[in-house]
């Protein structure tokens, strides 16, 4: 038997704000949350701007101060975003039956500045002094570890690495997991930290960083002619995946449904996207026949958007391509424009402001869109929010590796005639 | 209480931030009075090994039990070196 898969509570941190609620008022309002760098000296550094976690994130409200100095960064931002979603979703801890409760947790790279510093340690003063908490601040299953930890959830537990698509795999993982009837409950998401000199300096020998130092608002530009790459950011979105039947029978408040989930590769290149967009395309495809629906019934796009040239193209002819004439009417946005990109955390906090654009019947924009690229001519919402009643989305997640991940999304109806097909 | 003796306390507190300084006595046993677990003597090692500059062995940390067991180790290793 498959299940229906209700989200029923969602949690994230970016550099937008701290909660659900601050972030989707900041995205609908088009404010950017990109700045200089404040977590290390960026003197020698091509690239001096990112989308930094700053205000009103106090872990320390939270996480126990002994634990919390036993954690990484990307650490905290998940256990952060979890606990926002777990209180949201109304769930009670420890569960009835903790075995049946599971967590996904997508990351890039982990505890990228625990590595940094140990690895500073050791050549600074030698191997005895290499903290020894950094073997478990740095590996991305400890993400789910603590998480599963705090809440008592001891059902399917597992870290995923797919790069940029991480936060997106975690959540489509997890939603098979509900679906097949193999938990009833799942904590899923995406958590990123590696605004750090090692990470910076990477992609920017890679020429993957924009440098608009002197403009960081106006540097994260999808879809826009002066774009000159894509902005780093850090945080975390966690989301409740729960069987209906589940969600129903304790009463939740579901806020959609995850309805589709595709996943390929475009088996090309070790960090360019196909330019043929085979790959995002089949995976949005795969996503879109999951939820049994025709991609005309498709009514926003969350795109990756990257803000590099290669994606921005490659992404656009895919959409065309999945939904032929279609794709000029469809509502399309990305808003790492705002948010920058978190990486391993992207997917999972825009598959929430997926769900909240259902919810609301609201597209938040595409800021700093002013001069198009001729070859990316479809409808990204420019600049200023929309209203607009959506009954499917889907969110699309792109990584350096060719892995593509696509998760359909549908409104639900409260008087639960909403049509289902499986 | 001397200074150094004061000083291991306050990196004993630093370290096992749920205990209340004032229960933190020369005579207090590590694990079994303050409740330290193993990570919580690692971290108090690489503390007092960074503060006081000096090197203390697995074989040395066994023998460790009490806060004054910490104080005299220090004052000792000092009056060696």
């Amino acid at each position: 038997m498959q299940h229906r898969v209700a989200v029923t509570g969602m949690g994230m941190v970016t550099c937008l704000g701290s909660g659900v609620k601050a972030n989707w008022e900041a995205v609908t309002a088009g404010r950017s949350g990109i700045g200089p760098i404040t977590l290390f000296d960026t003197e020698r550094f091509a690239t001096r701007i990112a989308g930094e976690v700053r205000n009103n994130f106090d872990p320390e409200g939270f996480i126990p101060v002994k634990e919390l100095r036993r954690m990484d960064r990307y650490q905290h931002f998940a256990l952060v975003a979890a606990g926002e979603a777990i209180r949201d979703s109304g769930i009670k801890f420890p569960p009835d039956d903790p075995w049946r409760c599971g967590v996904v947790i997508g990351s890039g790279i982990g505890g990228l500045a625990s590595i940094e510093n140990g690895h500073n340690v050791l050549l600074k003063d030698g191997p005895r002094r290499v903290p020894p908490m950094m073997i478990p601040m740095s590996v991305i299953n400890l993400a789910p570890g603590i998480i599963s930890i705090k809440y008592g959830f001891k059902g399917p537990n597992f870290g995923l690495v797919n790069a940029c698509t991480s936060g997106t795999s975690a959540i489509g993982e997890a939603y098979r997991l509900v679906r097949e009837g193999r938990a009833d409950l799942v904590l899923a998401g995406g958590a990123e930290a590696v605004v750090t000199p090692l990470a910076i300096s990477a992609f920017n020998a890679l020429r993957a960083l924009s440098t608009r130092n002197d403009d960081p608002e106006k540097a994260s530009r999808p879809f826009d002619k002066d774009r000159n790459g894509f902005v780093i950011s850090e945080g975390a979105g966690m989301l409740v995946l729960e069987s209906y039947e589940h969600a129903l029978a304790r009463g939740a408040v579901i806020q959609a449904e995850i309805v589709g989930y595709g996943a390929t590769d475009d088996a090309y290149h070790f960090v360019m996207p196909d330019p043929d967009g085979e790959g995002a395309y089949r995976a949005m495809k795969l996503a879109v026949e999951d939820a049994g629906v025709t991609p005309e019934e498709i009514g926003y796009i969350n795109a990756h958007g990257t803000s590099t040239e290669l994606n921005d193209k490659m992404e656009t002819s895919a959409i065309k391509r999945l939904m032929g004439p279609a794709a000029k009417t469809v509502a399309i946005s990305s808003t790492k424009s705002m948010t920058g990109h978190l990486i391993g955390a992207a997917g999972a906090v825009e598959a929430i402001y997926s769900v909240m654009a259902i919810k609301n019947g609201v597209i938040p924009p595409t800021i700093n869109l002013e001069t198009p690229d001729p070859e990316c001519d479809l409808d990204y919402t420019p600049n200023k929010a929309a209203r607009r009643e959506v009954e499917y989305a889907i969110s699309n997640s792109f990584a350096f590796g060719g892995q593509n991940a696509s998760l359909a999304l549908k409104r639900h109806s409260e008087n639960g005639k909403s049509p289902y097909r499986i | 209480m001397n200074d150094l003796e004061k000083k291991v306390v306050d990196l004993i507190a630093e370290v096992l931030v749920d205990v209340n300084k004032e229960n933190i006595q020369m005579n207090s046993k590590i694990v079994e009075d303050l409740g330290a677990e193993s990570l919580d003597i690692y971290d108090m090692i690489a503390l007092l090994e960074d503060e006081f500059g000096l090197e203390i062995t697995d074989e040395e940390v066994e023998k460790i039990q009490t806060v004054q067991d910490v104080a005299d180790f220090i004052k000792d290793h000092r009056k060696a070196s």
